[in-house]
């Protein structure tokens, strides 16, 4: 990024590149990549809808709220949803655009919305929390070598040999065990996703801002600063950080996607989010051969949305990797 | 060479030794109290203070963590014997502790749960390579044509799926909406007691899962070495000197781009024999991962310790196997 090609300054390409930034490259050439515009397009979808879920099921009139689940589901019917509720077996209804639930009753729409809101609430703060962790680290380690070098290489990999899955597993009875009489349960829960998700995601980042530092380390640009007596902490946040920002923009767009998976997945293992709202408990409550066969919407909503979002946040992610890499000049 | 291989081996026991400190330190201090779980278990939720001190005594829960954490590391090389209330339970080295539902030692369970998992992950493992390294040799010989390309974006839209929900739509329309016989009862079957044929229709539908959706990975991985390997000096003096295409590709060409295929893939075996647990869970095997996965509802801690720790020695193994594989495979490979 900082080493600009060098050209005779009068000429005329010199003129035309003066004054344009490397995000701005990046951004003008993010924007002429069609697929990421379409898949930023649907990242935006996404955001919209967790952030204005309220609003949204007001529009359309339909709550989180548990109905008397009599009213709207047909016992008899092993649970399914009576025929005036919309599908599978009643035409479509503006009063439940997304059909109810089968057994509870509860409405679809209010819960794929609520759902969005949470998976990219625990995505992105965990991504946040993961990236700021592994940047300090891989600054410290990679600007400090040495013994600190050492120790935090050690941890780096240590945290890579133990999988993320079997961590959450781990964890989960615990937390379960302590806080299930809790009030605040549900809010435990999506703290300690997070935690975890965090704990266990930084060291990629943090490898990648190891390397880089080390090579920008060796800079002029560093050198100058140390022999001017800058102190390592203003070297480390104002040289340094402004240079890292591709890679850090990089990790923070492929760890969303992967989290927003491992989320819905942990939910679908029952040991994420329990008794909160979430993609993947829709996906667990609604894979069972009986719902499935009767009524397949039901798994197809939340299915989708999962699918769709991180399908979307990847490729953005690569488009995303392939603009801000000076190498690949399209 | 040597030198490294013990060097390594020693960062390796130093890893397992804090990962087993981390979890029995997790396990000590996490729930409100240790002897909790097992204290509702069997009194059916009904654990008075007087009992949980009984559990709490017996299982030694009132002793300092570092004690006990001493007597653990202890049963893994003599035998020991566990004290739950009042009935005490026989543990042989390496003891990894007493279920809290079964009541068995938990390191008998765990090896009559690893021939389930250690079928997938090998069935699997074996499928990745035997699609990934064929196409992704393909497409690289057709680098830039049609087929190739629609093969890289197509891959990359598989992968970019979570594989739970890959594994979950096979499941439900091969077995529940066609109801094809052949993947109609999926599960682990012994192959000795029930026959190597319930064994391998068993295990299908996850192999296939497992292998299609792993493959991608290869073939991305593959083409890439391919693409570079084909584009070697040593390449156009093969084909100067007039060699057979076949032999170039896969003499000259395949060899060098295997090796840091054969990285990858030592990484992935081994993260699969640590435990497959979505593919159990959802094909309905169980192996360890659904073992694990019951002892997550059933609060069994004891268990859920014993597969952590296996899984973390696992990997570290197979990662140390990989650099040292590495470095025979390639001798440009210094270790140090």
């Amino acid at each position: 990024m900082t080493d600009e090609p060098e050209l005779d300054p009068n000429s005329q390409q010199a003129k035309e590149i003066a004054g344009k930034s490397p995000m701005r490259i990046a951004l003008g050439r993010l924007a002429r990549d069609k697929i990421a515009v379409v898949c930023a397009l649907f990242v935006l979808f996404f955001i919209i809808c967790a952030v204005f879920a309220g609003p949204i099921c007001s529009l359309f009139g339909v709550s989180l709220d548990t109905p008397l689940a009599s009213e709207r589901v047909d016992g008899l019917n092993s649970g399914l949803p009576k025929p005036a509720m919309g599908p599978p077996d009643g035409p479509f209804t503006w009063d439940h655009p997304m059909g109810v639930a089968p057994r509870t009753g509860q409405d679809n729409l209010a819960y794929w919305l609520h759902g969005c809101r949470a998976s990219l609430m625990i995505a992105t703060t965990a991504a946040i929390v993961a990236s700021l962790v592994g940047v300090v680290v891989g600054l410290l380690s990679g600007f400090l070598a040495g013994t600190v070098d050492k120790v935090l290489s050690f941890f780096i990999d240590m945290f890579l040999t133990v999988p993320f899955l079997l961590a959450a597993l781990t964890m989960a009875p615990i937390l379960n065990e302590r806080f299930n009489t809790s009030d605040n349960y549900g809010t435990i829960q999506k703290v300690s996703l997070i935690v975890i998700l965090s704990l266990f995601g930084w060291m990629g980042t943090a490898r990648l801002i190891r390397g880089e530092v080390m090579s920008l380390r060796e800079r002029e640009f560093v050198q100058a600063a140390r022999v001017i007596g800058m102190p390592t902490s203003r070297i480390l946040f104002k040289e340094l950080l402004p240079n890292l920002a591709a890679p850090i923009i990089i990790s923070v767009s492929l760890m969303l996607p992967a989290f927003v998976a491992l989320e819905a997945g942990l939910a679908f293992l029952g040991i994420g989010v329990t008794d909160g709202v979430s993609w993947g408990q829709m996906i667990l409550d609604a894979a069972t051969p009986l719902f499935f066969r009767e009524y397949p919407q039901y798994l197809w909503q939340p299915m989708l949305g999962v699918v769709a979002l991180v399908l979307s946040l990847n490729l953005l992610g690569d488009a995303i990797r392939d603009a801000l890499d000076p190498k690949t000049r399209r | 060479m040597f030198a490294y291989v013990v060097k390594r081996l020693i960062s390796g026991v130093l890893v397992v030794t804090l990962v087993s400190m981390a979890i029995f330190l997790l396990f000590w201090y996490g729930p409100s109290s240790p002897a909790q779980p097992i204290c509702d278990r069997e009194t059916s939720n009904r654990c008075t203070q007087a009992k949980l001190a009984v559990y709490e005594k017996t299982l030694g829960y009132d002793n300092p963590v570092y004690e006990e954490y001493g007597k653990f590391v202890k049963g893994i090389f003599i035998d020991r014997t566990l004290t739950i209330a009042s009935s005490e339970y026989e543990c042989t080295a390496p003891c990894l502790g007493v279920s809290f539902r079964t009541k068995q030692p938990v390191k008998e369970e765990l090896i009559s749960r690893m021939p389930a998992t250690f079928s997938i992950a090998i069935g699997g493992a074996f499928l990745y390579l035997l699609f990934g390294v064929p196409i992704g040799v393909a497409a690289a010989r057709r680098r830039g044509s049609v087929a190739d390309k629609a093969l890289v974006s197509s891959f990359l839209f598989i992968s970019s799926i979570p594989y739970y929900l890959f594994a979950l739509l096979t499941w439900l329309y091969l077995t529940i909406t066609f109801e094809i016989p052949l993947f109609s009862d999926t599960g682990y079957f012994s192959p000795i007691s029930e026959g190597p044929w319930k064994w391998f229709s068993g295990l299908l539908l996850a192999w296939v899962a497992l292998g299609i959706f792993g493959c991608t990975q290869y073939t991305r991985f593959t083409r890439g070495a391919m693409v570079e390997a084909l584009s070697e000096d040593y390449i156009r003096t093969a084909k100067s000197k007039g060699l057979p295409a076949r032999t170039i590709v896969y003499k000259h060409g395949l060899r060098a781009a295997l090796v840091p295929v054969v990285t990858i893939f030592g990484i992935d075996f081994g993260t699969l024999l640590a435990g497959t647990i979505f593919t159990e869970r959802i094909f309905e095997i169980q192996g360890i991962g659904w073992w694990s996965l019951e002892a997550v509802y059933g609060k069994d801690l004891p268990v859920v310790m014993a597969t952590a720790l296996f899984s973390a020695v696992v990997l570290i193994t197979a990662n140390l196997l990989v650099d040292i594989v590495y470095s025979i495979l390639d001798p440009r490979v210094r270790l140090s």
